[in-house]
């Protein structure tokens, strides 16, 4: 063929794959926009721009980006949110607006030192116009101008601090004083049988009289408590306790304005400004399940004018004045019914967080916040004895390896210690895992690792030959965060490519053969052990000397249901009875020998183990394990030193589960799915 | 284990960290015979390490750092 030919169907080809990859990520950053932000792009062209990249956040200049925008068409608003990853644009013309997606989109801008890559979507105007209000807590409403200025100065007049605490002062806590009904700080509750004498000021009559008339609310509060804040002070994110008190809770701010954010559990935050004079009502979602607070502060970040005026938009300091608040709240007397089981005390026990006692999370936020405190931090706290207890690469996972072709890229996600990093050394090997302790031992080993989350890892889709994820997906507390973690294992996979996941399996007796798990178990006590799981219990070939001699059987069924609540703490070495529970580890330091190259599980090698029962020939702490520990807890061992223990969180797998959650994943094949020593094995290969 | 790398990935970054020396912008033809080109490219993966630094995506920005030769990239909750 012709050579310019061939070369402009080469360019041709080359410009479309370009305009692909662009449009690819112009989606992708359209998708993040709407899931952490609340920003719903449109594909059909409007005024607005969304300009992901462009922002405060990113380090582009409001001078770089005007200059960038304005050569397009009249800009009307520029709107740059601090510390945000995006930027609005609107023009005053639609056409305007189509010239700039058609120029800027995916161009690279120099904004001092950075170079950013623009990702343009349109924006419905009038949506993104009222920003402030996007994203607004369900619920809540803000009243302006809700007293005069006298009524202000009266208000104000009918507090008398001179009985305030003098330890709030010295301090330098916001001043506090109720109305009503006396509300306890240690319990973050009220003493309905013991009203207070004065009830509220009649100064707060005819504003209470107002609400009830402009039908804010239904019935008059019987409780208040007023609250000052000079500059510098705040208060910490709460819930106003359910059942202390009713749905709709006033409150007024006189004297100053300040910014209260409000915080949803699955992570979006909302900054309200209140200005003074205003009402604020919080009923329902932004009274039961959002957060709110004031950050200690001397200056509030405000917008400067109107977002939909003029091109100056912007936000500028607020100096904070003493702010005072009178919240109005009625007492509740029964139990409270709300909607929000996963902040209400009345239904679930204490606040959603942090919770002494979790329960299966709900949402995306409460599941990091779960793995957070059951998995990152307590691997991070344990590697290195962890470390010295998983140092046999098991038999299945090292024919796996050694069968991959020389050459081959492998990633192992969630690699631990290492264990399997050096299994092939004819292999370009990378491991990640979360833990930065446990990472850093692989680094000393001399293994080429980084710290990364697994449904995040920062390598090129189809980069890898193979991977392997081998105990590491049972930490993961929601079905979608599973399914995630399989499919970031696909998303690495060249076609063709083969993964090997390993996971702890529900049913620690299999085809009538109980796992070095089960066998393990002392048969006299059903106490805690060491901190063995299957994941080592192929250490050696020795004979278990220990025979379980009775183990539960138990429904599925029954398992399922017990998902709903409160997650418990496993017995070690008992057959399991939930899917997902709290594991117990036992810490032990550098100082207890005789228990490194052990399989750990057999008689004591010269290891001082207290025993509670001398005949018990197992090693290790036998401390009787208290359900629903909290991590950290030190265990008291008969005899001697206390232990500290972990709690890691663990969502078993049942026969086949495994097989489905990776058939949910699209564009594999399951080649070959196993039982291996209490866990569930699978194969895949993308297509 | 040259075909799978992502040939100006591998230069640009080791320009940027100063440690490119003579290797070449582009794979050079028959490179697995060229012994002066394998030394070359041996040098650079495998024998030029970085300890403390950093990674910066070059489309936002952000920069992800490295410590003690181990690079983290974990992201922030409201980045994921």
């Amino acid at each position: 063929m012709d050579c310019d030919v061939v070369n402009n169907m080469n360019a041709a080809t080359r410009r479309t794959k370009e305009d692909k990859k662009v449009l690819k990520k112009q989606q992708k950053a359209s998708h993040t926009l709407l899931k952490h932000e609340g920003i719903s792009t449109t594909p059909q062209p409007t005024k607005s721009l969304v300009v992901a990249n462009g922002g405060l956040g990113n380090g582009v200049s409001r001078e770089d980006l005007f200059a960038a925008v304005k050569q397009f068409g009249d800009v009307e608003s520029l709107l740059m949110p601090p510390q945000k990853p995006y930027a609005f644009v609107t023009y005053r013309f639609e056409d305007g607006a189509r010239k700039a997606h058609a120029q800027l989109n995916g161009q690279k801008l120099q904004s001092g030192e950075n170079s950013v890559t623009f990702y343009l979507s349109y924006v419905d105007s009038a949506k993104h116009r009222e920003e402030a209000l996007v994203g607004f807590p369900e619920g809540l409403t803000l009243v302006e101008d809700f007293v005069s200025l006298e009524e202000e100065a009266l208000l104000l007049a009918a507090v008398d601090w001179s009985t305030s605490n003098e330890a709030q002062k010295a301090l330098k806590h916001r001043r506090v004083k109720h109305y009503g009904f006396e509300f306890r700080y240690d319990n973050n509750n009220v003493d309905k049988d013991k009203p207070l004498p004065a009830g509220l000021p009649d100064e707060c009559l005819r504003v209470l009289q107002r609400c009830l008339q402009d039908g804010l609310i239904n019935v008059l509060p019987d409780q208040l408590t007023v609250n000052q804040y000079e500059s510098g002070q705040g208060i910490p994110p709460h819930v106003d306790t359910h059942s202390a008190f009713e749905d709709t809770i006033l409150s007024l701010s006189l004297g100053a304005k300040a910014v209260m954010e409000f915080r949803h559990p699955d992570g979006r935050a909302v900054p309200v400004v209140l200005p003074e004079r205003s009402l604020l009502v919080m009923k329902g979602e932004s009274r039961y399940l959002w957060t709110h607070g004031i950050t200690p502060r001397k200056f509030d970040l405000v917008p400067a004018c109107e977002p939909d005026v003029g091109s100056n938009s912007g936000l500028t300091l607020s100096k904070r004045g003493t702010r005072t608040s009178f919240t109005f709240r009625k007492i509740r007397y029964e139990p409270c019914c709300c909607a929000f089981p996963s902040a209400c005390d009345s239904q679930e026990g204490t606040s959603p967080y942090p919770s002494p006692s979790p329960s299966l999370p709900r949402c995306h936020a409460d599941a990091t916040l779960l793995e957070e405190e059951y998995v990152h931090r307590v691997y991070d706290a344990i590697a290195s004895h962890f470390s010295r207890t998983r140092h046999t690469p098991w038999p299945q996972v090292c024919h796996f390896l050694s069968s991959l072709p020389p050459g081959s890229v492998l990633v192992d996600v969630g690699c631990g210690n290492g264990k399997y990093l050096g299994v092939n050394p004819q292999l370009i090997t990378v491991g990640c895992d979360r833990s930065s302790a446990l990472v850093q031992i692989c680094a000393e080993r001399g293994f080429q690792v980084f710290v990364s989350d697994a449904l995040s890892v920062p390598l090129r889709t189809a980069s890898c030959d193979a991977c392997i994820s081998i105990a590491v997906i049972h930490h993961f507390s929601t079905l979608k965060r599973r399914l995630a973690a399989v499919r970031e294992l696909v998303r690495l996979l060249k076609p063709g490519g083969q993964a090997l996941i390993y996971v702890w399996a529900y049913e620690q007796e299999y085809n009538k053969q109980k796992s070095k798990y089960l066998k393990d178990h002392d048969k006299q006590h059903n106490e805690e052990k060491s901190k063995d799981t299957p994941e080592e219990s192929q250490e050696s070939h020795e004979e278990p000397s220990v025979f379980i001699t009775s183990h539960v059987e138990r429904d599925v069924k029954d398992a399922s249901k017990m998902t709903e609540g409160r997650l418990s703490v496993h017995t070690n070495r008992t057959a399991f009875n939930s899917q997902d529970l709290l594991v117990p580890w036992h810490l032990k330091g550098r100082k207890t020998h005789g228990e490194e190259e052990s399989s750990g599980r057999f008689s004591s090698r010269g290891e001082p183990s207290p025993d509670l029962d001398s005949s018990m020939s197992s090693d290790t702490t036998n401390s009787p394990d208290s359900k629903c520990s909290p991590s950290d807890n030190l265990s008291q061992i008969p005899g001697g030193s206390s232990v500290p223990v972990f709690h890691r969180y663990y969502h078993v797998f049942q026969q086949g589960e495994l097989e489905q959650l990776c058939t949910q994943a699209t564009g594999i094949k399951v080649q070959h799915s196993y039982y291996d020593q209490g866990n569930w094995c699978v194969v895949l290969q993308k297509e | 284990m040259i075909p799978k790398l992502e040939w100006s990935a591998l230069v640009q970054a080791a320009d940027q960290l100063g440690h490119r020396e003579d290797l070449p912008g582009e794979l050079v033809p028959d490179y697995e015979k060229n012994e002066d080109f394998l030394k070359k490219v041996h040098r650079v993966l495998l024998e030029v390490e970085v300890i403390e630094g950093s990674l910066q995506c070059p489309e936002s920005g952000r920069e992800f750092p490295i410590s003690k030769g181990i690079p983290n990239m974990l992201l922030n909750e409201d980045e994921a």
